[in-house]
């Protein structure tokens, strides 16, 4: 009797757990008034493509209203509704939803409850993209760059979820007699072998490289070499990576929003071998700026930025201040032959000066199809730079048809037509876009964004299709939805990650309090010697070039 | 409670009137350089060691915006820090005069600070230390009234362990001060032990503490994720700046005092002791309190700046008897440029270069008014720098973030001001809008007619804005003439003329008295000059013959500065010849 007793309680116990769950679970209003327009949320997402695997997509309603509901739907059924003005998905049932709708648009229904009754407002649709995204991004978490720094971090965040953790943070080895200054976390192949790389400037300095659960510290500056190792490439096969070395200024404007020039007044390419401990020299010419390398992804090319110095006065750096903007980076290329190691010459591979332009930042697709690069005005830290827009350049070694709108027209006597770079205009705003990333499946491309407020970088995702478009991209999600407009810190230098970092900021600490091993410098990777100042000089008139962009 | 009321009304009275009596300006600007918002997520505050306490100290801390509520609420703390010690270690009301050392420490520990608190990296380094000891010394006192040495243990356990994540430094300082307690028992006062038994009991619990107080922060240190700063919730200083410390360790340590002896008994003698150290510690309180009186008339100059009160900046520069720093020349410059009067009576207001009285070098002009400076003349991308320099070294702190606000305003940077206007609005005290600020903008829109350029300015905001006036050409009126005051000023006349003439058709009848003063001069030293023409005031060139007569007489050398000042000494005049070697920050 006992027994029966206590079964029946429990029951009753459940039975009512269940009740009360259901009563708690918000319903649609069955009368409503239509509203013609979507309401007004931010962030604002609609239209884009998601992965099926990204974290829910948490919005706040900015309609005016005393309640709130929305109900995201599938197109292939199943619906999800929440209630209050902050849209927050529960994650699993988000995650289930996405994964049913794969492949075909969710839709976002929302209500409003004002004083004439409750409103429905037009449906906000997101496509729902077949291919997921990768699980990780890391990005190093700063307030807009200015000369001071505190508080950097480093940091790993889930796509999938909203769990995000520190790799690293510079104040654990600060104190106030020495600061530090840590930058460009660069994964080897998304870190699909736990290997990545990070600067430490300043007080205990030197590249710290992340091995599995193991790290090293390495002094990249040679006394053959201007710097340190600055913007990494990492080889996709070989132990190898393309450094920029740089001599890097920041400068304020006294009027100007964009506030912060960041000035290269002189910059070369190194290659670093990581099982030797041994730096190449790439390009290394006074009047030629190189920087920001990428490989291809076979490993045969080294994309990479270059401008030209017309030197104007003795002092470089007061003449670069002064003609910050005259300063044009356009994109080169280098064949490498893996066995010998050595770069052949070096080929224009997009002209941006002619088009009265500057390029940077390249980055080669994984499928190896496309150059997506930023290009601006004028320089090449393009952050700071409003005009910054992201652009792609088709690499098709395929036959390209001349009567595509993405060719150039075919000279008279030619047959062959050359592919027109593209602007990615869905992913660009009137604000700065920037530093940007593939996914390692090549679908999903991570940038910088300024389009919020002009000042503060958030991270965009956009869907890549194979067909080369780009579309409407989606802020990263986040849990609250005021994380981004309360967080007076920037996004920066963002990368996709197939797997956690492993190594735990204890045993990097540990690392960098260490000793350096000095790297040696072994003289030129170059396979023929160039006389500095004279390789591929640009001797023709930038307006007879215009338009005459090389596609490769 | 008899003998304890005259020592409370007295602490209440004396701090009070340091505080708000004395200390207003800094307690208006501790408030506005702490980073306090009212929304901080609970889980967020509970991730750091510590959160919890900096985020209440904090909160009160910002209080100070409203000068009398937040001293209140200080003297509130203190008052019962003083009770606590006396509960914990229980002195009786004859000694309880003691209990007030502590507290004196804590208060001397936060007014002594001056110039220091812009770069004290902390967000509550007014609060943090009444409030975590107040806490620990609570939990002293608890130690000694747990009977169980279940319980015992417990608290040995939890306080370091738990305490840590609530209190920080703290908590982890309570068991090792009972170790030491229990310890000073024994040794100090071993009759009291008869018993062998109660003696060994005694051992076993300071030599049980002093495993658990040393051995737990290292293994909490090994186990947590994050690092810790064994003086987190504590004000930290550099080496070079430890004698800030002294107050806190005695406020501290005096609390080993009572736990080595017994402030029992109520003979008049030990009132008189307590008394007379009362006065003693509250002496010293108040004679090293920093009561600078450049620096809180700066405070008191760039709080009515803030609000536009420009003829009360003027008030007290005219008011101040001493050398004024030049962060006060430069705010009486800047409220005689905001009310139209620069070129009648600048020269006439107190000059000098007196020194920061602060325990180090540093930018202090910069860090106290340097946004504002650079704002309020239409240099936004410099005073937008500072401030976000700032913020970074410093924190998110409201001083900060509404020259930010303000410069994206006036840059008509809208989603990036509602950003700024969206954090101040979380602040207790310091939000604003757009509308508020209108008035304030439209007087520096003609300021920014000029061209953008890169540049730099080291931090020395004086010496920049001078430079960057005197040297500029052409802009609006306004600008023209802070173009010809600042070349007035750097003693840089090559564009006098040019700019003299420019703006003479705005002078109507009446041009200003310094400007008068420096065409005559012009007109003396370089010839050529068609000051005949122009409406010079009779009394005004006659009063140049006069120094041009005395001149002759005595010459023009230093040695005649003191001769010539009480007649010429506010004049432009006087200013160019004689007024020499003042720095620019």
């Amino acid at each position: 009797m006992k027994q029966f007793d206590s079964h029946k309680i429990y029951a009753w116990m459940w039975a009512l757990s269940i009740t009360l769950l259901a009563g708690c679970r918000p319903s649609v209003p069955s009368s409503y008034i239509e509203v013609e327009y979507p309401a007004a949320v931010t962030p604002d997402n609609d239209g884009a493509t998601i992965p099926p695997n990204i974290a829910p997509l948490n919005f706040r309603i900015l309609e005016e209203g005393n309640e709130y509901l929305t109900c995201a739907r599938s197109a292939k059924g199943g619906q999800l509704t929440v209630s209050g003005r902050d849209a927050c998905f529960d994650q699993g049932d988000w995650h289930a939803l996405a994964e049913q709708t794969r492949g075909d648009s969710l839709y976002i229904d929302i209500y409003v409850k004002d004083g004439t009754g409750w409103k429905r407002f037009a449906a906000q649709r997101y496509f729902v993209a077949e291919e997921s995204i990768d699980p990780y991004i890391t990005y190093r978490l700063i307030r807009p760059s200015y000369v001071t720094y505190e508080e950097l971090t480093i940091n790993e965040r889930s796509t999938e979820s909203f769990d995000e953790r520190v790799i690293y943070e510079n104040m654990r080895l600060e104190d106030s007699s020495q600061g530090q200054c840590i930058n460009c976390h660069m994964p080897r192949n998304w870190n699909r072998d736990a290997q990545s790389q990070f600067h430490v400037r300043q007080a205990l300095g030197g590249t710290i490289f992340i091995d599995g659960n193991k790290a090293a510290k390495v002094n990249l500056k040679t006394d053959s070499t201007m710097s340190a190792g600055v913007y990494p490439a990492w080889h996709p096969t070989q132990n190898l990576i393309a450094y920029s070395v740089n001599e890097t200024g920041q400068v304020f404007h006294t009027l100007d929003v964009q506030k912060v020039e960041v000035i290269d007044y002189a910059s070369d390419l190194i290659l670093y071998d990581a099982e030797n401990n041994s730096i190449q020299s790439i390009d290394r010419t006074r009047c030629d700026f190189e920087s920001f390398p990428a490989w291809s992804p076979d490993g045969n090319t080294l994309y990479y930025i270059s401008a030209h110095y017309y030197q104007r006065a003795e002092d470089i750096d007061a003449d670069l201040d002064n003609n910050y903007d005259q300063l044009h980076y356009n994109i080169y290329a280098r064949d490498f032959d893996q066995k010998t190691r050595k770069f052949g010459p070096r080929r224009l591979v997009f002209d941006a000066e002619s088009r009265g332009k500057s390029a940077s930042v390249p980055r080669v697709s994984p499928d190896g199809r496309y150059l997506l690069f930023t290009l601006a005005d004028y320089g090449q830290f393009h952050i700071w730079h409003k005009s910054a827009d992201l652009w792609v350049l088709p690499l098709s070694p395929r036959p390209v048809h001349c009567n595509s709108a993405a060719t150039i027209p075919p000279s008279p006597d030619s047959s062959t037509c050359f592919l027109y770079p593209q602007e990615l205009t869905p992913l660009n705003s009137s604000e700065a876009e920037s530093y940007h990333t593939w996914s390692s499946n090549g679908r999903w491309i991570l940038f910088s964004s300024r389009r919020d407020d002009g000042n503060y970088t958030r991270l965009y995702i956009s869907y890549f299709d194979n067909g080369g478009r780009a579309h409407k991209p989606f802020r990263l999600p986040q849990r609250s939805a005021d994380a981004d407009d309360l967080l007076l810190r920037s996004y920066n230098a963002a990368e996709f990650l197939v797997r956690q970092v492993k190594a735990t900021p204890k045993q990097i600490a540990a690392t960098i309090r260490g000793d350096a091993s000095n790297a040696s410098y072994t003289g030129s990777a170059l396979l023929r010697q160039e006389p500095d100042c004279t390789a591929v000089t640009i001797n023709t008139d930038a307006a007879a070039r215009r338009g005459e962009s090389v596609g490769y | 409670m008899k003998q304890r009321l005259p020592f409370t009304l007295i602490f209440v009275a004396f701090t009070l009137f340091l505080m708000v009596g004395q200390l207003k300006p800094f307690l208006t600007e501790t408030a506005a350089l702490t980073p306090f918002y009212v929304d901080e997520s609970i889980v967020g505050l509970l991730e750091q060691p510590c959160g919890i306490l900096l985020y209440l100290a904090a909160g009160l801390q910002s209080c100070f915006a409203l000068p009398f509520l937040g001293a209140f609420i200080f003297v509130i703390l203190l008052v019962a820090l003083a009770y606590v010690v006396r509960w914990a270690f229980r002195v009786s009301d004859a000694w309880f005069g003691l209990c007030w050392v502590p507290s004196f420490g804590l208060l001397l520990h936060f007014t002594q600070l001056g110039y220091l608190i812009y770069t004290v990296k902390h967000p509550s380094f007014a609060f943090a230390d009444p409030l975590g000891l107040l806490i620990a010394f609570f939990l002293i006192g608890v130690w000694y009234r747990l009977g169980d040495w279940r319980l015992k243990v417990a608290f040995m356990l939890i306080v370091p362990a738990v305490g840590f994540w609530l209190f920080g430094f703290f908590a982890l300082l309570v068991v090792p001060s009972l170790a030491f307690c229990e310890l000073a028992q024994l040794c100090m006062r071993p009759s009291e032990f008869h018993a062998p038994r109660a003696g060994m009991r005694h051992f076993l619990w300071a030599m049980a503490l002093c495993l658990s107080g040393f051995l737990l922060p290292v293994i909490l240190k090994r186990l947590l994720p994050i690092p810790i700063d064994i003086e987190v919730g504590h004000v930290s200083f550099t080496n070079d700046l430890s004698a800030l410390r002294r107050p806190w360790l005695v406020a501290f340590f005096s609390s080993w005092i009572f736990a080595c002896f017994r402030f029992e008994g109520s003979k008049r003698w030990m009132t008189a002791v307590a008394s007379v150290v009362f006065l003693a510690v509250g002496s010293c309180a108040y004679l090293w309190s920093f009561r600078d009186t450049n620096f809180l008339a700066t405070l008191r100059m760039k709080h009515a700046a803030e609000v536009g009160q420009w003829e009360q900046v003027l008030q007290i520069a005219r008011s101040e008897e001493q050398e004024p720093t030049r962060a006060q020349v430069c705010l009486t410059r800047l409220a005689l440029f905001k009310t139209g009067r620069m070129g009648d009576i600048l020269f006439t207001y107190p000059d000098g270069s007196a020194d920061y009285r602060a325990p180090q070098p540093n930018q202090w002009l910069r860090l106290m008014i340097g946004p504002l400076l650079y704002y309020h003349y239409g240099k936004t991308g410099f005073a937008y720098r500072w401030a976000m320099e700032d913020l970074v070294e410093y924190g998110e702190r409201p001083a900060y973030l509404r020259y930010l606000y303000r410069v994206a305003l006036l840059n008509g940077e809208d989603a990036l001001a509602h950003r700024y206007a969206r954090t101040l609005a979380r602040t207790l005290f310091y939000k604003e809008t757009d509308s508020d600020l209108e008035a304030e903008a439209t007087a520096i829109r003609p300021l920014l007619n000029y061209t953008d350029q890169l540049d730099g300015d080291n931090g020395l905001v004086e010496f920049y804005l001078l430079n960057s006036f005197a040297l500029s050409e052409g802009g609006s009126r306004e600008m023209v003439e802070l173009s010809l005051m600042n070349g007035l000023i750097t003693k840089n006349t090559a564009g006098f003329w040019s700019r003299f003439m420019a703006l003479l058709p705005t002078w109507e009848e009446h041009i200003p008295t310094h400007y008068q003063e420096a065409a005559l001069m012009m007109s003396q030293l370089q010839g050529g000059a068609p000051v005949a023409d122009l409406p010079i005031d009779p009394a005004v060139a006659q009063r140049f013959q006069r120094l041009v007569a005395a001149s002759s007489r005595m010459g023009d050398n230093a040695a005649n500065a003191a001769l010539l000042r009480p007649e010429f000494g506010d004049s432009y005049w006087y200013y160019y010849f004689f007024v020499e070697g003042l720095k620019t920050n």
